[in-house]
């Protein structure tokens, strides 16, 4: 589809509101072989139940849930099909219909985004967005090898069965196209490394400086191991519901809105398009970006799937600029690039100028729209399946103003086995009153955008 | 009335990797799928031929008419059935980018560190990914493909590309 028509632009609308009210979080880690994946998911989903202030016993709410959406990414990780079943089961949440939601990266995002129709439609006041990814099943070389299946296996999967060297072309392009710097990633790679640091669920925290992280391995030219996500084992939940049942559970009631776009699994075959400007971008914004020999879009220096998702969650919750008025961001940052990529994609800034977005200081804590406070995937997690409710959580945190009731507990940081670093510093965003999220799938397959926005 | 069974474990003792605070086994998976390349068998069949092969949109009313490489059998544009159409030899094209392999997953068929590259065609719409055998690569420079005709791979490994001299 090149030129896009009426219907395929119409803005989603729900058919009445969706809250979110309460998350649950896991001990991120590889090779968590102290828990099967069903008790891990447990941990979350007592989390969410226990300790976000709901105003129901957790056997109350329990009673309300009548619809579950339920993310994984890979069978061949757990090696159990249908495992939906014995998490919905493990839970006791049976005979309520679980949805099994496979959409790669973005599986957390479509997870969300699911149990919100179901809201929307009326099929459900209560629903449990629920995912989990169990990546230490294999080795690591395997793992990689098992994730690059979501490369095209006649075309891409045997040029390098590892997903860098899938985003690392796309690094490559970027550069060359809009001159970004190997420095300007690896800011984004410390910057996710130092916030996971604060952060009791991150898997790889650390202080690292610029020069640490460019002299780490190389995955894939140009990218290093410091710019990759990690390979986890996890889980996360949400809970979602309409508005009379948000305000009876929570004083502290989130809107939602989340849509999604798709594009091809090859970026190669990502031929040039029209770009669909977002509401802070005026006609005529990208008109001289064609000058360069080979330029087209989304080609490989951006997403039209994340451009798409944003164009209509934007739309959705009636958001004009986003740097203006959203106050936290949680992106998919798989790869340092990926990242950056996104940044014009959600328009934070506009397409070639993305690195700005670091630069200037406004995606730090303290500046303009400070992004992955949560130590994103770089610096927390990427548990496939997990990911996309993980993020989603942050934000919900984060504007319930619980950033320090979920990372500062010594006792949340004791349960894991962790001691609260004497440096620990809050993250918590003063008056978050509006957050986006990007869950992200294959190199830009399906792209879900999500917006949160304090209504209490 | 059925008959009364004796039945006895005949499979293999699973070899434990830890058994600490859990008890953790190693469960051996491997498989053998039988993958088709279906409509694309003749790209691929051309491929230890020395020869690539291209679809091409010729429906009149498609609002596209485009060529694809890597090929696919029906348009997206109009979804009607495309033809194959041979690239003229020599096939040069040029890399759009590329990315230098270091740490490829389980399995990998070339020797790393090795480059990926995306390279553009005259005439194809879209970008197609391939391997250069040798030299270095960059953004702009001109490559030319080669074609394992010898001891095929029959996989998309038996097209890769060469730097023009």
């Amino acid at each position: 589809m090149i030129l896009l028509k009426e219907g395929n632009l119409r803005i989603p609308r729900w058919n009445r509101k969706v809250f979110a009210v309460a998350g649950g979080l896991v001990n991120y880690k590889k090779f968590c072989s102290e828990m099967k994946l069903e008790e891990q998911v447990m941990v979350a989903f007592r989390q969410m139940l226990e300790q976000n202030n709901l105003k129901m016993s957790p056997v109350e709410v329990k009673g309300l849930i009548n619809f579950i959406a339920a993310g994984n990414f890979a069978d061949h990780f757990q090696d159990q099909l249908l495992c939906e079943a014995k998490v919905t089961d493990y839970l006791g949440l049976d005979p309520m219909y679980d949805i099994g939601i496979k959409t790669g990266g973005a599986t957390g995002g479509s997870s969300i985004l699911t149990a919100a129709m179901a809201i929307a439609s009326g099929y459900a006041d209560v629903a449990l967005a629920v995912g989990w990814e169990r990546m230490s099943e294999v080795d690591t070389r395997t793992g990689n090898y098992y994730i690059s299946t979501a490369a095209c296996k006649d075309f891409e999967t045997r040029l390098g069965r590892v997903y860098s060297s899938y985003y690392a072309p796309m690094a490559v392009r970027f550069s060359e196209m809009y001159g970004l710097s190997e420095q300007t990633r690896a800011k984004v790679a410390v910057k996710n490394h130092l916030y996971g640091y604060y952060s009791p669920y991150a898997q790889q925290p650390g202080k690292y400086t610029v020069e640490e992280v460019l002299a780490s391995p190389m995955a894939t030219y140009p990218l290093r191991f410091l710019e990759c996500c990690a390979m986890t084992d996890g889980a996360a939940c949400m809970l979602l519901c309409d508005e009379k049942t948000a305000y009876k559970l929570s004083d502290r009631p989130v809107e939602v809105f989340i849509a999604g776009g798709s594009h091809t699994l090859r970026v190669a075959d990502r031929r040039d398009m029209p770009i669909p400007l977002l509401p802070n971008e005026d006609p005529g914004l990208y008109d001289g970006m064609r000058k360069k020999a080979g330029a087209r879009w989304p080609g490989f220096e951006s997403f039209a799937a994340c451009r798409f998702a944003a164009y209509f969650a934007y739309h959705m919750a009636g958001i004009k600029d986003p740097l203006e008025e959203l106050d936290v961001l949680e992106t998919h940052d798989a790869f340092t690039i990926s990242d950056i990529q996104t940044y014009g994609d959600i328009g934070v800034r506009p397409y070639g100028r993305e690195a700005e977005f670091i630069e200037s200081g406004d995606a730090y804590f303290g500046g303009k729209l400070p992004s992955n406070l949560s130590g994103g995937l770089i610096g927390t997690m990427h548990a496939v399946g997990a990911t996309g409710i993980f993020s989603g959580v942050e934000c919900l945190w984060q504007i319930q103003g619980k950033y320090d009731q979920f990372h500062g507990d010594p006792k949340i940081w004791k349960s894991f086995g962790k001691e609260k670093p004497q440096d620990w510093k809050s993250l918590q965003v003063p008056n978050a009153k509006q957050a986006a999220w990007v869950s992200h799938a294959g190199v830009g397959s399906h792209v879900t955008v999500g917006v949160l926005r304090k209504a209490f | 009335m059925l008959e009364e069974l004796k039945t006895k474990y005949t499979g293999t003792p699973l070899e434990i990797m830890q058994d600490d605070e859990a008890l953790v086994v190693y469960t051996p998976r491997s498989g053998v799928h039988r993958h088709t390349y279906g409509k694309l068998s003749p790209f691929f069949r051309a491929l230890k031929k020395g020869q690539l092969l291209a679809t091409k949109c010729v429906n009149p009313e498609c609002p596209e008419k485009r060529m694809w490489l890597p090929p696919r059998a029906d348009c997206p544009d109009c979804n009607q059935p495309m033809e194959w159409q041979e690239i003229p030899q020599p096939i040069i094209g040029t890399i759009h980018t590329f990315a230098q392999v270091v740490y490829p997953g389980a399995g990998i068929e070339l020797k790393a560190p090795y480059y990926q590259i995306d390279v553009e065609l005259p005439g194809v719409c879209t970008i197609f990914k391939g391997y250069l055998a040798s030299g270095t690569a960059k953004i702009g420079m001109k490559v030319k493909a080669a074609f394992n005709t010898k001891k095929p791979s029959n996989t998309i490994l038996d097209i890769y590309w060469e730097p023009v001299k």
